[in-house]
């Protein structure tokens, strides 16, 4: 029977390749735009994981954006503890600690609202200092130094070596302000970021909001892939411990890759729906004229002593050997295609972004198997109305057939 | 191909019917196609059913070959019964014991000589091995050794009858059934075919049920049967067939 379906795919060879170029070109479509996707969401998970660290320690009232006081610090004690239970899990590089504060950053006469992260210099987790594109980066003996965006120090005119007044507000409710030295001006991809935070060192902030206290503890793990198993393990141990502390992961914490996420994963649904319908149809069409001039040729092998579901596989049979042929020409085509995309080298600064990037498809085991799954099941799909019909015509008029 | 077994007891019912009626409905009007037609095919018979166009011939042959179901009456495969068989046990009993033959040959144009013959032996599925043995069996007995690998359409009309005639008799049927086997043929190939048939009735015991109104098919025939209007109207034994 395979022979036989095989075989009549030769039948008529222009129309087989009509079929087969309509799944080829739907398959490759879908591994481009899906390769492309995919590649930008890398992107954004390196960019995203840049700035949260793969996890993040806290307390839920400060990641829920629900604090009222400084009720959320963790204090050394607690800090110790935490670290201690997230060293023995699998894959963790290390630990950092951050405590941020929102305060008023002043040069001259010009002021901004900022958000201060204060860090641990030189630290192997998450420092920042690798932003740096002007200046130094904060160095473990600094205190009074901040990198600040290369927006907001065009904006105030700012440049390493320039002094600026952070004013904040203290655990205990009094105003407090220092002075601090630019020693260095930073990119990140977020225009936003750039714009309205800065950097300081861990014991600055602390300084400043005179507390000894971290508002979390942020985990590097060694594999992006390990953030979800890694979160639940590390999850339980601080329940088992009592610690009224909660673990999120980097896209828990970044509302900007949820969306963006859930927007590529809408954009590639809606396109294997849309290469689905379309490659269905007009498949379809195509196979059921391929069927119906064959009528004669179902009631011959009916005759002969063919079942119904035995002509029904067969043609299914055909059409799936058609998915397969069409889909791994659309894996070729779209692979090819995406190799002279990534050559190109074309750059593109997405919207919100202060780096152009270079646009690429990546080729992953998905990439490759969804677009190709699902060419062949729409044109599996497409076959299973006209073998139906094929089959339920009656021997004796399939035999009067022309 | 080996002389049968069945030989040793020839005149056994292979196919029987009683009462068989078949009727259309054209609009307002109930046309009968056949009407109570009683007949007996018994192993090794070589008979022939003759009569006009719209005599009922071909609703004969598609009752026997169980490809339609009659409105009233019965068709019966050795002794048994067949109208309350579903699509699939009818399905069965032709791929076993039914072969046939197609005035117009019927070959699946895609497939080479030897894998149209095969193709019924694919359905029974009978062992690789055994499937080429009995390809090659039949298609020396039809005269077509060295023509496996070709495509239908690089042969000739009597060439194509030829296969097709090897493709009814490579599962060993109780009886195989030609509907006009000569019709789409010049008569000196009409001639061939018909000798073939009878040779193989002859030497191996093969039954056939031919249908035709082609007067020269009668000259091979032990049995004639005419049909008119959907009746038999006589039947005349000829004994012995005309020497090949």
């Amino acid at each position: 029977m395979a022979r036989l379906a095989l075989r009549n795919l030769s039948r008529n060879r222009r129309r087989t390749l009509l079929s087969a170029g309509i799944v080829a070109l739907g398959c490759a479509l879908s591994l481009v735009v899906l390769g492309f996707v995919e590649r930008s969401r890398a992107l954004i998970q390196e960019t995203t994981v840049q700035q949260f660290g793969n996890l993040q320690i806290a307390d839920p009232k400060l990641l829920d954006g629900k604090a009222e006081g400084f009720e959320y610090l963790v204090s050394p004690a607690v800090r110790a503890q935490v670290e201690g239970l997230v060293r023995p899990e699998r894959g963790v590089v290390g630990t950092t600690a951050q405590l941020s504060l929102s305060g008023l950053l002043a040069v001259r006469r010009t002021t901004a609202v900022v958000r201060a992260v204060g860090v641990v210099p030189e630290n192997d987790v998450l420092d920042y200092n690798d932003l740096v594109v002007t200046g130094r980066g904060l160095r473990a003996d600094d205190v009074g130094t901040v990198l600040v965006g290369q927006t907001l120090a065009d904006e105030l005119g700012l440049r390493p070596g320039d002094f600026v007044n952070l004013t904040a507000t203290t655990v205990a409710g009094a105003f407090n302000v220092s002075p601090l030295e630019v020693v260095g001006l930073f990119r990140f991809s977020s225009a936003e970021v750039e714009r309205a935070q800065v950097f300081v060192p861990l014991a600055f902030a602390q300084l400043l909001l005179a507390t000894d206290g971290v508002d979390r503890i942020v985990v590097r793990l060694d594999r992006l892939g390990r953030t979800w198993a890694a979160a639940r393990a590390i999850g339980a141990r601080l329940a088992a411990a009592q610690l009224p502390l909660e673990v999120r992961t980097w896209d828990v914490l970044s509302p900007f890759y949820r969306g963006l996420s859930g927007f590529f994963d809408l954009l590639f649904g809606f396109l294997v729906a849309a290469v689905f319908i379309l490659v269905f149809f007009i498949v379809l069409q195509i196979l059921t004229l391929s069927f119906l001039e064959r009528t004669r040729e179902v009631g011959t092998i009916r005759a002969l002593g063919t079942r119904r579901g035995e002509v029904f596989g067969l043609f299914v049979e055909e059409s799936l050997w058609l998915g397969l042929a069409g889909g791994g020409i659309g894996v070729v085509a779209g692979v090819g295609i995406s190799l002279l995309f990534n050559a190109a080298g074309i750059p593109w600064q997405p919207p919100g972004t202060v780096q152009a990037v270079t646009l690429g498809v990546d080729f992953t085991a998905p990439v490759i198997l969804i677009p190709f799954g699902v060419s062949v099941i729409s044109t599996v799909a497409s076959a299973f109305l006209p073998a139906y019909q094929a089959t339920r015509v009656s021997v004796v008029d399939a035999l009067r057939a022309v | 191909m080996q002389r049968s077994s069945f030989c040793y007891v020839a005149g056994t019912p292979v196919l029987e019917t009683q009462g068989l009626t078949k009727h259309y409905t054209l609009g307002q009007e109930t046309v009968r196609a056949l009407d109570r037609v009683d007949f007996t095919a018994v192993q090794g018979d070589f008979a022939v059913v003759n009569g006009p166009s719209g005599s009922g011939k071909t609703t004969l042959l598609n009752m026997l070959a169980l490809i339609d179901r009659p409105s009233e009456g019965e068709v019966l495969f050795e002794g048994r019964p067949t109208r309350r068989l579903s699509e699939g046990e009818l399905a069965l009993l032709r791929r076993e014991k039914i072969g046939l033959v197609f005035q117009t040959f019927n070959l699946i144009p895609v497939l080479s000589v030897a894998e149209n013959v095969e193709y019924p032996l694919l359905l029974t599925k009978t062992p690789r091995g055994e499937r080429r043995g009995r390809v090659a069996a039949r298609l020396e007995e039809v005269g077509l050794s060295g023509f496996e690998k070709r495509r239908p359409d690089e042969l000739s009309g009597g060439q194509r009858q030829r296969v097709a005639v090897a493709r009814a008799l490579v599962t060993a049927p109780r009886i195989v059934l030609a509907d006009e086997p000569t019709a789409n043929l010049d008569s000196a190939t009409g001639r061939q075919i018909m000798e073939l048939l009878q040779g193989l009735n002859r030497d191996h015991c093969v039954t056939f049920l031919v249908v035709t109104h082609d007067p020269s098919v009668l000259d091979y025939a032990q049995r004639v049967l005419t049909i008119r209007d959907g009746r038999i109207q006589g039947e005349e034994k000829r004994g012995a067939p005309r020497p090949a």
